[in-house]
């Protein structure tokens, strides 16, 4: 098979040999493969040209791979040509053929025989292959990888890292792609992976692709005044991992095994001044210098054997050991960092070849840890290592005097209070206090011993004098400390001398300034505490200075809501002088409760409102006023903001009658609490409806009293007005009875004579018999007395039917009399004035308890022009309340109201409108009330005599 | 959590025991190595982008067989012993190549590895226990490329590949079998 590929191609040859000229061809062309950079050299003799056609085919498809027309000289040496070509693919893929012909201008000799680079895909290396192999390359290159399936398998596909790539067929067995702009691979490699077609794994190949080195830095110094240590920086990432493909180094062309990783440092034991870093791995290398004199790199090393020569209870002396001696004859300058539990600082000391140092203002009964490092003074570089750690602890010390104060609860009894001692004032542990009282006045003096727990002390002073002097010290094994004194200051609560203010809170703490006290000659003592606490209360003080107005006074005790009481104090030898007091809250809130006791109280249409104020320990916040809302439901409505915290009433006006919620809200600037609420509901007010009552009668009887009074005086006019003298009828001529005047002497209670009613029989019992009255007014006693006056009928009525019924007939003056005739009534007829209702009608007013027979009598005498009916009355059904009966009057029969039943009737002037009437009355009498009873008798005849006297003026 | 269980193993492999919870906890062991096995060779394949199913070329490189049916438990056992041997071998050989390749990593891979190759060595300690014979533990192979035929960097690879299959092979088995063991032996111990 392969013999006859070899045919084939010979054949092409000669074909091609044919189209030669002039030129000598190229003789003796050789090929020379390198696989790894992928380079051809080809190299051909006689060619007696400098230009040359090279034509290079892949072998096995004869495809064409580079055609070009290229430049070579002989070399005079060896009489050759040579021409080096770099191959894209790898040399290993696939066989090709290279034929070159000599150029001169347009004239060409005949192509050289043809040389064949044989590929590894040749059928007698049947082995599954991929090129190229482990190849490092730099990041960014373009790669062709090929795939030489074994002699019997099937391509299947090619993988780069995870990503399947197209192929491209370069032979029967040989297939290739091309990977353009590689990124960086992981430490195994970029992986290219041929598979058959049933996903085996035939072949592959890795590649490696990086960067070359770039250090950067290199720096080199001594540490021991005679080695050199280089330092420098890795750089950017290689990605190229391994002891193949990793980065090698070397200083001044010694390797540098120690360098790895992250370390990347490298040592020569003589100082040469002058560095070389190489730095390089398969992809190139890079190059670092440096150069120095020894004396300007020193970087010591750490001292060593640090030790505390002496320690005291505020210095020590902390010495060190050089394990190179140089540095004992060096200038150093040394940092010594001390730490306590309080701080750390770092103090710097020089000095000639320095090994000790002395270590100021340290804490007694203190532990520090001290580490050292030094540099060289003169041409400073940096700074060497750390030293380890020493430890020691300085030695006790009395303690400083406690910060004492007094807190006075009344005039004699307070308490003594002093703050703990902090570790770095106690110098010690703290054994106890002395508490000593004494009295420069009564040269007393009280002493007491506390242990080392107690902080407070109560005292009385009440036999000791106004004067009093309090002298704290504390106790530790170091000795006593110096005393601290407060004269007991005066007891002064609040309200009373000293004005309080209002302090803000900003933040941090209260500000307080104040105006300098020429008392003041050991400062000023600024004492806080919970304004609404009443007993054993936690005081907190602070001292300021004497030449200071202000502080700020801070603690981490403040809550929001609680009030706190500052109080400024003037401090001296001899006394201690409240100053001024403050009041502040370091955050205000809303009360958290509601005003107590609200009530309301009705003041005819007002309300007064009253309460009291919310207890301090509730307020929460100055409180800045109250709000008075109306609650209506939900609904608030706001009445009034009163603006005055100390008042607390307010009186809601004019409200009418009805029920009525109230809220009372305090508030403060952060707002308002949740409202106390009342109700009221307002009643008439009763003493003002009955004085209206009372005047309301008292008017009516005064008015009454007049009446009576100007009637009384005015009882001509009056009974001229209403009780006129009725002239004499005249009857006319033609009167057929007999006339004259029939004097009948009644009985004296039957004095009436009975009016028939068709329609009622018992009007008969209806009427009333009424006294004759005396037109005149005057003169007949019989009128004055309580004899019945004789009745004067006129018998000028019609007689009807029976002639026991005898009808007064009407003057003859009244054209109604004749209308009359026909009417089947038989009517009594009066002379005399009819009441009107209104005339009576005050009479009613005081007529006391009517009783039903009265108001049917009393009734029972009806206004002419009224249709009155009493419930009780039998008779008087609902019907006839809709059209009035005739005999409905109780048999007295309207002279008005009568209807007129003929066409005659329609006259003209009062007398006409009576024309209905079936009878002309005349009478002179009032009409009374008729009454059944006994009473009733009696009662009419009191009453309209009464009456009848008063209009007639007799007494 | 590798390193606790290998903690609660190395305790319990200390431990004085009777016969049958030998087998009982070695059977254990080959179970968690199996295990760990999978999971190194899924990390191999992240690592390396390989895809599941692409398989490497080539023949079983520990080629014993435990399926005859003339072999006893217990020569069943010293036939394990042996491939756990040599599959210890082929493991510290593949961390030696491994490490000349990459230098030493640090990575979760490694990790796993090397916990492979601590519990490997375990579960030789307990079947060389259970055989009650002097058996050698050490790594039965020589790390040699020509024997091995590693040729090239992806040649290595897909030894490692190989390797790796042969672990979870060999892990599977030993499961097997001394499970299988422990069964019989529970059951004389029953009767």
């Amino acid at each position: 098979m392969p013999s006859l590929f070899f045919c084939i191609l010979l054949l092409g040859l000669r074909v091609t040999e044919s189209q030669a000229s002039g030129l000598a061809p190229p003789q003796q062309v050789r090929l020379d493969a390198d696989k790894e950079t992928q380079t051809l050299s080809v190299t051909w003799e006689d060619g007696h040209a400098s230009t040359f056609d090279v034509e290079i085919l892949r072998t096995e498809l004869m495809e064409m791979v580079l055609n070009e027309t290229v430049g070579v000289t002989e070399d005079q040496s060896t009489g050759k040509h040579q021409w080096n070509w770099t191959s894209p693919v790898p040399l290993e893929c696939t066989s090709l053929s290279v034929k070159v012909r000599s150029r001169d201008g347009q004239d060409v000799s005949e192509w050289s025989s043809q040389q064949i680079l044989p590929g590894l895909d040749l059928p007698d290396n049947t082995d599954s292959q991929m090129y190229p192999e482990g190849k490092t390359v730099p990041v960014g290159s373009n790669m062709t990888f090929c795939c030489i399936v074994e002699e019997g398998q099937q391509f299947g596909s090619l993988w780069y890292k995870d990503t399947l790539v197209k192929e491209n067929m370069l032979s029967r067995r040989t297939y290739a792609t091309t990977m353009t702009n590689q990124g960086p691979s992981n430490p195994s490699g970029t992986n290219v992976v041929c598979s058959n077609e049933k996903k085996m794994i035939i072949a592959g190949a890795v590649v490696f692709v990086g960067y070359p080195p770039l250090p950067s830095d290199l720096v080199c110094e001594t540490h021991d005044l005679t080695s050199v240590d280089c330092q420098w920086s890795k750089g950017r990432d290689t990605y190229l991992f391994g002891m193949t493909r990793q980065t090698y180094y070397t200083l001044n062309g010694r390797n540098c095994p120690k360098a790895r990783n992250s370390n990347m440092r490298c040592g020569l034991e003589q100082w040469d001044g002058n560095w070389t870093l190489v730095a390089r791995n398969l992809l190139g290398e890079f190059r670092l210098t440096d150069a120095a004199e020894l004396g300007h790199r020193v970087r010591p090393v750490a001292p060593v054997n640090l030790t505390t020569p002496e320690v005291y209870s505020w210095n020590a002396s902390v010495g060190w050991l050089w394990k190179d001696k140089g540095f004992e004859r060096l200038s150093l300058i040394c940092q010594v960092q001390r730490t306590s539990h309080l701080n750390s600082s770092t103090q710097t000391y020089t000095g000639y070849g320095l090994n000790t140092v002395v270590l100021k203002d340290l804490q007694p009964d203190e532990k520090y840890s001290v580490k050292v490092r030094c540099g060289s003074q003169k041409n400073f570089w940096k700074w060497g290592e750390w030293s380890l750690p020493l430890s020691f602890q300085t030695k006790m010390d009395r303690s400083v005097a406690p910060d004492i104060w007094l807190w006075m609860d009344s005039d004699n009894l307070g308490r003594v209070l002093w703050k703990p001692l902090t570790k770095s004032e106690s110098h010690g542990q703290i054994s106890g206090y002395e508490v000593i009282l004494w009295s420069p006045e009564e040269n007393s003096q009280q002493t007491l011993t506390l242990p080392q727990s107690v902080y407070s002390l109560p005292i009385n002073v009440t036999d000791l004098g106004s004067k009093v002097t309090v002298t704290v010290t504390a106790r530790n094994p170091a000795g006593v400390s110096l005393p601290a004194n407060v004269v007991i200051p005066r007891y002064l609560p609040d309200a009373e001398d000293t004005a309080i203010s209002k302090v803000a809170f900003n933040g941090s703490g209260f500000p307080l300034s104040w105006v300098a006290h020429a008392n003041a000659s050991c400062g000023y003592v600024v004492d806080w505490y919970n304004t609404s606490c009443t007993q054993d209360c936690n005081v907190e003080w602070t001292r300021v200075a004497a030449d200071n107005t202000n502080t700020m006074v801070q603690s981490g005790n403040f809550f929001a809501g609680v009030r706190y009481t500052f109080s400024l104090y003037a401090c001296s030898s001899e006394s201690t002088v409240l100053l001024e007091r403050w009041h502040g809250y370091m955050q205000e809130l809303v009360p958290s409760r509601t005003v107590l006791r609200l009530s309301p109280n009705q003041e005819g249409a007002d309300v007064q409102l009253t309460w009291d104020q919310i207890p301090l320990e509730h307020q929460r916040g100055f409180i800045l006023g109250y709000t008075v809302y109306l609650t209506n439901a939900s609904h608030l409505t706001l009445l009034a903001n009163i603006t005055d915290p100390q008042l607390t009433n307010h009186t809601v006006r004019n409200l009418v009658l009805g029920s009525y919620k109230f809220t009372v809200k305090a508030y403060t600037a952060a707002g308002e609490d949740g409202g106390a609420t009342v109700s009221i509901s307002l009643e008439p007010y009763t003493y003002w409806l009955i004085m209206e009552i009372l005047v309301a009668l008292g008017t009516m009887t005064c008015l009454l009293i007049v009446i009576t009074i100007a009637c009384y005086r005015k009882r001509k006019w009056v009974k001229k007005a209403f009780y006129p003298e009725i002239p004499e009828p005249k009857l006319p001529g033609d009167w057929g009875i007999t006339q004259g005047t029939l004097d009948v002497k009644p009985s004296p209670h039957s004095m009436v004579h009975i009016v028939e009613d068709s329609v009622w029989d018992s009007s008969k019992e209806a009427l009333v018999t009424v006294p004759e009255e005396d037109e005149e007014g005057t003169g007949d006693e019989a009128a004055d007395t309580d004899e019945p006056a004789s009745l004067r009928y006129y018998n000028q009525v019609v007689e009807e039917g029976s002639s026991s019924q005898r009808r007064p007939h009407a003057s003859d003056s009244s054209a109604s009399s004749t209308g009359s005739m026909d009417s089947g009534h038989t009517d009594v007829t009066y002379t005399g004035i009819q009441t009107s209702a209104c005339s009576l009608a005050p009479m009613a007013h005081f007529q006391p308890q009517p009783d039903a027979s009265q108001c049917v009598g009393g009734g029972g005498y009806r206004p002419q022009m009224q249709s009155a009916s009493c419930p009780e009355e039998p008779q008087t059904g609902p019907e006839e309340h809709l059209q009035p009966p005739v005999g409905s009057f109780g048999g007295y029969q309207p002279q008005c109201s009568w209807k007129q039943d003929s066409p005659e009737a329609d006259g003209d002037g009062l007398d006409q409108t009576c024309l209905g009437s079936p009878t002309s009355v005349t009478s002179s009498q009032f009409l009374l009330p008729y009454d059944t009873s006994e009473e009733g008798k009696e009662h009419p005849s009191s009453a309209s005599t009464w009456f009848h006297n008063l209009l007639t003026g007799k007494p | 959590m590798a390193d606790q269980e290998h903690i609660e193993i190395d305790t319990l492999l200390d431990m004085p025991a009777p016969g049958r919870s030998r087998t009982g906890r070695a059977a254990a062991l080959a179970r968690l190595l199996h295990q760990d096995c999978t999971y190194l060779l899924e990390l191999y394949r992240e690592r390396e982008s390989l895809l599941s199913d692409h398989t490497p070329a080539g023949d079983r490189i520990v080629s014993l067989s435990l399926s005859s049916p003339d072999l006893s438990s217990d020569e069943q056992v010293q036939l394990l012993h042996s491939a756990l041997r040599k599959c210890l071998g082929l493991l510290e050989c593949l961390i030696l190549r491994e490490e000349e390749e990459m230098g030493e990593l640090e990575g979760e891979y490694e990790t796993v590895r090397k916990g492979v190759r601590d519990r490997l060595g375990h579960l030789l300690h307990s079947t060389k226990v259970l055989l009650e014979t002097e058996e050698d533990v050490t790594p039965d192979h020589q790390c040699n490329e020509e024997v091995d035929g590693v040729v090239g960097t992806f040649g290595a690879k897909m030894w490692t590949y190989r390797v790796l299959l042969e672990l979870i092979h060999w892990a599977n088995s030993a499961s097997q079998t001394l499970h299988v063991l422990h069964s019989e032996r529970e059951g004389r111990e029953d009767i």
